[in-house]
């Protein structure tokens, strides 16, 4: 009965979450109330797990609260509904996209929309820079000591070096992480 | 020529792997993966997904990568890509679930993350650069550009602005067609 529950419970998150990740969330926090599946401190623990795992956040906080509810099988119950409206979504709009190849309309619509996704992207990366390096939220709370020099420095090498190669972005991460613990080298000792 | 699945499969869990930080960056994976070093689609397929996947319900990472496993092999395609995608983190959480405590009181933990959420701006910024050249073609598509930008700065939600860019879509097309009859 639990996994039937589960199974629907994730469906409905799938169907009805739009956007990020982070989209999720407010159907994990009314799950949290309504069943004894995990507690709210337990749900803010799984996020951190999630977020710093690979993989979506979404995803991940769908796997790590199948788990604790009922275990591995759980899980696989919670992921796999999760995704499964999107599927169905996926196949319909992909034969859309077949049937009306090089319509003008579609072309339209795309003219239009990749413009669109791009500046989405862009926006993410802008509000990114400024929540990481340079923690600047409000004009008013603008402070010159809030701003992570060393983070901003990490940032300057690593555009100057894109701009100049042109590398895997395994690379690029690899080289963060390794810069992240030896610009804190202190806290190796704290 | 057909794609193998085993390798749509291999591919699919490699990006699984190292998407870190946040659905976005499966973005330069994709173009890194799919199209620079496979020549299976072009850059502006990939962007395609990526709109189509944040108008579609769920979660963007895996719709993008179903939407660009569908179009390489269809139904089976669109599956094996999200078996793919999902296998490394599903692993790597039911591994850290047992040791969660542990693991938040890291501290060089959260140095990697925080070197990596610098790098992660960078891997955004060079895909809205490489995208930029077959999507901003003339001034009407930099405006939009401009605007769905700064919505988005001021918080309107992704999904709205995507639907409106397709609402616009469809009316523009009526537009130019009545003003060459």
């Amino acid at each position: 009965m639990t996994f039937l529950l589960l199974c629907f419970e994730f469906a409905k998150i799938g169907l009805f979450s739009f956007g990020g990740g982070y989209a999720t969330l407010p159907f994990l926090y009314h799950m949290s109330e309504v069943y004894n599946w995990f507690s709210l401190n337990e749900l803010s623990q799984m996020l951190a797990i999630s977020s710093i795992t690979p993989g979506p956040v979404g995803l991940n906080v769908a796997t790590f609260a199948g788990f604790k509810t009922a275990g591995i099988l759980g899980s696989l119950c919670a992921t796999m509904s999760i995704m499964l409206p999107s599927f169905v979504f996926v196949v319909i709009v992909s034969k859309m996209l077949k049937k009306f190849k090089d319509s003008p309309v579609l072309n339209s619509v795309m003219y239009v929309l990749r413009p669109v996704a791009a500046a989405l992207l862009a926006a993410v990366a802008f509000r990114l820079f400024f929540e990481s390096v340079v923690k600047f939220n409000t004009f008013s709370d603008f402070a010159f000591k809030n701003v992570d020099y060393k983070a901003l420095l990490l940032f300057i090498v690593l555009l100057i070096v894109s701009l100049k190669v042109k590398k895997d972005p395994l690379l690029y991460l690899a080289f963060g992480a390794i810069a992240g613990i030896l610009l804190h080298f202190g806290h190796i000792f704290a | 020529m057909k794609i193998k699945l085993s390798e749509l499969f291999l591919v699919c869990v490699r990006i699984g792997a190292l998407l870190l930080g946040g659905g976005y960056v499966i973005v330069p994976l994709l173009v890194n993966e799919f199209s620079e070093k496979r020549n299976w689609l072009t850059r502006e397929e990939i962007i395609d997904f990526y709109a189509m996947g944040q108008c579609i319900p769920g979660i963007i990472a895996p719709n993008t990568i179903m939407l660009a496993g569908y179009k390489l092999r269809g139904k089976t395609g669109a599956f094996c890509a999200l078996l793919g995608l999902t296998l490394a983190p599903f692993v790597a959480i039911l591994a850290l679930a047992s040791f969660v405590g542990i693991l938040l009181k890291s501290v060089i933990m959260n140095d990697i993350f925080w070197g990596v959420n610098v790098a992660i701006i960078i891997l955004i910024i060079l895909t809205v650069k490489e995208v930029w050249s077959v999507s901003i073609v003339d001034k009407a598509t930099f405006l939009l550009f401009l605007i769905a930008f700064l919505a988005c700065i001021f918080g309107v939600s992704p999904a709205i602005i995507i639907i409106i860019a397709i609402i616009w879509g469809f009316l523009r097309i009526k537009f130019i067609k009545g003003e060459q009859k």
